[in-house]
């Protein structure tokens, strides 16, 4: 009934996938649904938060998300980089398939 | 609501049904130019461009602006911010069954059906199951 929407929200699958394998890369994302995840995404951007949905453009419904703006100030005598990253946080947050890059497991600092 | 079948297959096929089912909302729209803009959601379409009313609009550099409305380009969204209080799974299944109802509008006075039964893929039954009940339903018929 919802074509190829894939959603667990609160432990309630609304759409069952055909086939419980891992058959194509959008499958491996499938795995992470309602897991918390990272997202790489254009601009210098990268998102963390809980999947709760995407569809096959790579728009994406996260919860609980913080996204890191990363941008690069160049010291205008010593010619230094300066990496500067701003962090804020989105409760929910609705996220158009084309900015992203990659999706990924929340990377592990240590 | 679509009033293409175009645009309610892409919408019933794609995570842009939910952008739909805010409309009325006010929610918090960031462009991929760096701006965003806060207001109440007129219209989303299958390419989810969108249409706002009585807008803040804040530039790249913080400057605001007051529009009474404002659309955006479907290519030039980044975010939407989701409310709070929405019931996202509701939300989703109260658009499909809109699209749903017009879909077996016509079909309940024997009109002119948006798709055949045979294409239908919910009621569960595939081509070929519904084939070997034909086939037994003849063998019965024989005997």
């Amino acid at each position: 009934m919802c074509g190829i929407l894939k959603i667990i929200f609160d432990e309630v699958k609304m759409c069952q996938p055909t086939t419980n394998t891992v058959e194509e890369p959008l499958d491996l994302i499938r795995l992470s649904l309602d897991e918390r995840i990272y997202v790489k995404m254009r601009n210098d951007r990268e998102l963390r938060g809980r999947l709760h949905a995407y569809d096959q453009h790579l728009n994406m419904i996260l919860g609980d998300v913080e996204e890191t703006v990363t941008t690069v100030e160049i010291d205008e005598e010593t010619y230094e980089e300066l990496y500067k990253s701003t962090k804020r946080n989105i409760p929910m947050l609705f996220v158009r398939g084309d900015g992203v890059v990659l999706v990924a497991p929340p990377l592990r600092v240590g | 609501m679509a009033d293409s079948l175009r645009e309610r297959t892409i919408a019933e096929n794609s995570m842009v049904i939910l952008l739909q089912g805010l409309q009325g909302q006010v929610t918090t729209v960031d462009l991929k130019n760096e701006s965003t803009a806060r207001g109440r959601v007129v219209n989303v379409d299958a390419f989810m461009n969108i249409r706002l009313k009585d807008v803040l609009y804040r530039d790249r550099k913080g400057q605001l602006t007051q529009l009474q409305e404002l659309f955006i380009t479907g290519r030039n969204v980044r975010y939407v911010h989701i409310p709070d209080h929405i019931d996202i799974m509701k939300t989703i299944e109260s658009q499909l069954a809109k699209i749903h109802r017009v879909r077996n509008f016509a079909s309940q006075g024997g009109g002119r059906k948006e798709y055949t039964k045979k294409s239908k893929k919910h009621s569960g039954a595939t081509s070929e199951t519904k084939r070997n009940e034909k086939i037994k339903g003849l063998r019965t018929k024989e005997t």
